[in-house]
């Protein structure tokens, strides 16, 4: 009887072990073979059986590190990562704290006006923004002409990044604004109602009090907005074809992508993921493991 | 008494308000035009074209996009719900069991949401066409059930809603393992499995990649693979513009409409991790 | 012991029946399933090749565009998955054999060939005996014009490229807000076909060594010319196939376009308040008095590795044969894709009634018959995906900062070689 006891959170863990299995280490185990072999061709490359599959090594990885294109696109979507995630957070912060006021008017509609772009998928989110960039179809430029201004170029150079960090801003400022402002709720009144009565304003309360009581939400949404950050995809994909200036290698994941779909390159293109999810592993758990530590002391 | 209100506050709540609903109220409002209005008269103005629009949309390869809805719900909803499941009993038994190798199992998990989507999806196209799946529904729903950042919440929820005398005084009454579960603890974690499933729900609703590389036949599209080949006719054919359109405001309806409809058992709180354990 | 003698021969019976369906008869099991991709919408011929042929059932999906398609089809071969047709563009053609997914239908589609010029041929043929595709459309290259807004500003239609150039510069001294044309980065085919015009083979075999030229004198020549005008901004460098080009073409921001025989089906969508307002002039030359042009797109139906693993080959060439030569179908083709079918004997024919949105040309065809007759030969090589997706990138760069062209033509060719040369393709110099 305590044998098969011992055997019960396994019973209800077999599920998601089974699909954990199947549909992410069976993937990432083949990546990772993928990684390690290449197609080479036979004479012209033509006709039946042409290329054959052959160990490589870690040839791939030699030729995805030494890409000069993949350590520029990390460079690109840190700097993009650098003007998101704190005007995300900071917007939703802001928000958060605002809503938690207690004489604020028009709070529901404001509340589910700023959540509203979560339900918005990142492909038509960027295929409505795009509409809006383009300065000869554009409601924004076409005030600005009338006023006499000239709107700013956000389909190239500096204003790009401009232009993706506002889709992302807009898609994700709610959702995290909603997790803050639910943390903000669990935070019981009394600890702030005497420093109230004390006569402290309210962006005292909530910069002393408030906002070191909500630390670890603050912290969880970082970490995640950092890990989408790191992902972004559909945003540049869809604003591609609207510009010259977003190539193909704009971010890793574009690369990878690219050599996977794009360019017939399954192999290098596994070995560049496999790099990317290294990376991303090891940054996560370093982070975790210092945002322990600091708390621990 | 009577409270004064705070205008600086609630104006620039108002201001964020606004520019969340910018491209919603442009999107509504270039629906209604039609095609050569699109890009000739200003866009904060209704057009003429909205009833032609969506006839044109509903006529569009023989109401191809009504399947695209459709689809789209039927991954959201089913995947959401085996998902809710699947995250509820791993939560239960990672919150509420002491056994070896826990962690090691919740932290193999959890890296899952690390990993990019991107360096999964072409490996499981591949994994799948071997058995036949590629293309089929399942190759979008069976992906799409375990959720790393579901079990997780499961997980935190579990620890927080089901206190370990209720279930400690009913194994002593002789209740089954299974039943304590389904009778017990699956009540009680209800309202934090409807935020796992609303959370799954968009983001399967809303994910593109996966459904983009497994399906061939458009009449399995979910509404943004759909909408993105449209948007991506080919040379001879350029995007179908008044119609992207209109299905884009179509599209993120039934999610608002959602949200608004659950917003009550909506339990964000628990994705800030605030639960008390 | 009796129970084990009927499995036996259970299992007897269902290996004869496994090796009856190997020897061809599917029809005992009903009709040959195909499914078709393609972008272009041909489910209408399908039904109506569905209905006379209750043996062979055609199903067409239709995909995004045609790069995309590509990617596609060669993961799902690698795969095992996939179509038993697809449409492709000729110069994805060696891509797609390099990679498996087409197979050589020469003993079921051979008697096609007559129905073809010999150039298009060679584009299915790869110059081998196999053939791996029936051609379905070609996409000679020619200049629209805004007829309207040319007598308005005294312009004249250009015929050669110092002419077109002169055209332009002349608008832009006019008319600031106004140019010509654009440069567009986003699609490499229109500059391989005027490539081609100026005589740039930009891949050839010989033995089994491949020679690279699309870094040639004659491609350099195209690049330096357009981007000398993109240098001078007498024509803007914005990409195409946006909302704002379609603003541009459709309020006559844009003038003309260089573009194949297809335009009309696009313009009709992307500027649909200029119906009758465009014309079709053959393109520029490069030396006065020529007549040459150069392709841009154009497919053929390829038949699939898939389709010959599962003995569906016949039945896919049979289907693909017929989409491309029978008149019926190719009338229904130009009607519900818009294409300006292959097959010679339909170049002349009824089927090709002047384009609605060019009703001031009723000689739309007889034009474009005459302009197709000067196309020059194109050649293709094994990824050409990696050569269109370089251009993309390289040209958007030099298009945004008015750099160097010919730069930009030259990393293209690298980029090509390079991957070539990774993959373990022999290369000559």
């Amino acid at each position: 009887m305590a044998h098969t006891r011992r055997l019960v959170p396994h019973g209800f863990l077999a599920p998601a072990i089974v699909l954990f299995g199947l549909f992410f280490a069976l993937p990432i185990g083949y990546a990772a073979h993928l990684s390690l072999h290449s197609m080479q061709v036979k004479g012209l490359g033509l006709g039946r059986n042409a290329r054959e599959e052959v160990w490589v090594g870690l040839d791939n990885y030699a030729t995805a590190l030494a890409d000069p294109e993949l350590l520029a696109g990390a460079g690109r979507v840190l700097r993009y990562g650098a003007m998101l995630v704190p005007t995300m957070l900071g917007l939703a912060l802001l928000f958060a704290l605002l809503l938690d006021l207690p004489r604020t008017r028009f709070r529901a509609f404001s509340r589910l006006a700023i959540f509203l772009p979560y339900a918005v998928p990142g492909i038509i989110a960027s295929l409505l923004w795009g509409f809006l960039y383009l300065p000869s179809v554009s409601p924004g430029y076409f005030l600005l002409n009338a006023a006499g201004w000239s709107g700013p170029d956000l389909l190239h150079g500096d204003g790009l990044f401009l232009a993706l960090t506002n889709i992302s801003v807009w898609g994700g400022t709610g959702f995290n604004m909603i997790v803050i402002y639910t943390a903000l709720r669990a935070v019981p009144p009394e600890l702030y109602e005497s420093a109230r009565l004390d006569g402290c304003s309210e962006a005292q309360i909530a910069w002393r009090i408030k906002i070191p009581l909500i630390r670890p939400s603050l912290v969880l949404t970082f970490f995640f907005s950092t890990i989408a950050t790191l992902q972004v995809f559909a945003e540049p994909m869809t604003l591609r074809p609207l510009t010259n200036s977003l190539t193909f290698t704009w971010s890793p994941y574009m690369k990878v992508y690219r050599d996977a779909f794009v360019q017939g390159g399954l192999h290098s293109a596994a070995a560049t993921a496999v790099v990317i999810a290294a990376v991303t592993l090891l940054l996560s758990f370093s982070f975790l493991k210092l945002v322990n530590r600091r708390a621990a002391s | 008494m009577k409270r004064r209100t705070s205008w600086v506050p609630t104006l620039v709540l108002l201001l964020g308000a606004v520019y969340c609903l910018i491209p919603v109220l442009w999107v509504l409002m270039a629906a209604t035009k039609s095609r050569s209005e699109l890009f000739s008269t200003f866009t904060f103005l209704p057009g003429s074209g909205l009833w032609s629009n969506l006839a044109e949309l509903t006529a569009y390869r023989d109401g191809v996009y009504w399947l695209w809805m459709l689809n789209s719900a039927l991954y959201a909803g089913v995947g959401a719900l085996l998902s809710a499941v699947v995250s509820a009993v791993s939560g239960y038994a990672l919150a509420k069991f002491d056994f070896r190798g826990r962690g090691v199992i919740f932290t193999v998990i959890l890296t899952g949401v690390l990993m990019p989507p991107i360096t999964l999806a072409v490996p499981q196209y591949l994994l799948l066409a071997k058995v036949d799946l590629a293309g089929t529904y399942w190759s979008v729903l069976l992906p799409s059930i375990l959720s790393p950042y579901g079990i997780y919440l499961a997980r935190v929820y579990a620890a927080a809603a089901v206190p370990d005398e209720v279930l400690e005084a009913a194994r002593m009454d002789g209740a089954r393992e299974l039943r304590l579960f389904t009778s017990i603890a699956w009540p009680m974690m209800l309202p934090g499995l409807v935020t796992i499933f609303l959370f799954q729900f968009v983001a399967i609703w809303n994910n593109f990649l996966l459904p983009y590389v497994m399906l061939a036949d458009d009449g399995t599209f979910p509404v943004t693979v759909g909408l993105y080949s449209l948007l991506q006719q080919g040379a001879s054919r350029p995007a179908l513009y008044t119609l992207v359109i209109t299905g884009a405001l179509l599209s993120i309806i039934p999610l608002i409409a959602l949200f608004l409809g659950l917003q009550r058992y909506w339990r964000v709180d628990l994705l800030s991790g605030v639960v008390k354990s | 012991m009796q129970r084990r003698t009927a499995l036996a021969v259970i299992a007897l019976a269902g290996s004869l029946a496994l090796t009856g369906c190997d020897g061809g008869a599917p029809a005992a099991t009903g009709p040959v399933e195909l499914t078709m991709w393609s972008w272009a919408s041909l489910q209408k011929v399908a039904e109506m090749w569905n209905a006379d042929h209750p043996d062979i059932k055609v199903t067409v999906q239709e995909q995004g565009g045609g790069d995309e398609l590509v990617t596609k089809v060669i993961t799902a071969a690698k795969a095992g998955d996939g179509p038993d047709l697809v449409q492709a563009e000729y110069q994805m053609i060696p891509t797609l054999v390099s990679n498996d997914v087409l197979t050589d239908v020469a003993e079921f589609a051979g008697g096609a060939e007559d129905s073809f010029s010999e150039s298009v041929w060679k584009q299915v043929t790869l110059g081998s005996p196999a053939v791996y595709a029936i051609p379905q459309d070609t996409a000679p290259l020619a200049l629209f014009y805004r007829e309207d807004l040319f007598t308005q500003f005294g312009l004249a239609v250009p015929k050669t490229w110092t002419e077109f150039a002169e055209t332009a510069r002349q608008l832009k001294q006019k008319d600031p807000n106004r140019a010509l044309t654009t440069f567009s980065s986003n699609d490499a085919g229109l500059f391989a076909g005027l490539s081609q015009q100026a005589g740039a083979t930009w891949w050839q075999t010989s033995g089994d060594t491949w020679k690279v030229g699309v870094d040639d004198e004659s491609s350099r020549k195209v690049a330096d010319f357009w981007g000398g005008l993109v240098k001078d901004g007498v024509i803007d460098n914005q990409p195409m196939y946006t909302p704002a080009w379609n603003k541009a073409l459709n309020d006559g921001t844009q003038i003309a376009w260089v573009s194949a025989v297809w335009a009309p089906g696009t313009l009709t969508t992307s500027a649909p308040d200029t119906k009758g307002k465009w014309k079709m002039a053959p393109l520029p030359q490069w030396t006065a008095g020529a007549a040459k042009t150069g392709s841009w797109g154009g497919s053929a139906t390829g038949i699939t590795g898939k389709a010959a693993k599962d003995g569906k080959a016949q039945a896919a060439a049979k289907f693909a044969t017929w989409l491309n030569t029978d008149p019926k179908a190719i009338a229904a083709l130009v009607k519900e894709a818009g294409v300006y079918p292959a097959a010679t004997a339909a170049q002349s024919s009824g089927a090709l009634t002047t384009p609605e949105f060019f009703p001031n040309q009723p000689d739309f065809y007889a034009l474009a018959a005459d302009i197709a007759k000067g196309t020059a030969a194109a050649g293709w090589g094994p990824n050409v995906n990696v050569a269109y997706n370089t251009f993309k990138d390289a040209f958007g760069k030099a298009a945004t900062e008015k750099s160097s062209f010919p730069a930009a033509l030259r990393t293209v060719h690298e980029t090509t070689v390079a991957d070539m040369k990774k993959n373990g393709f022999k290369i000559e110099g």
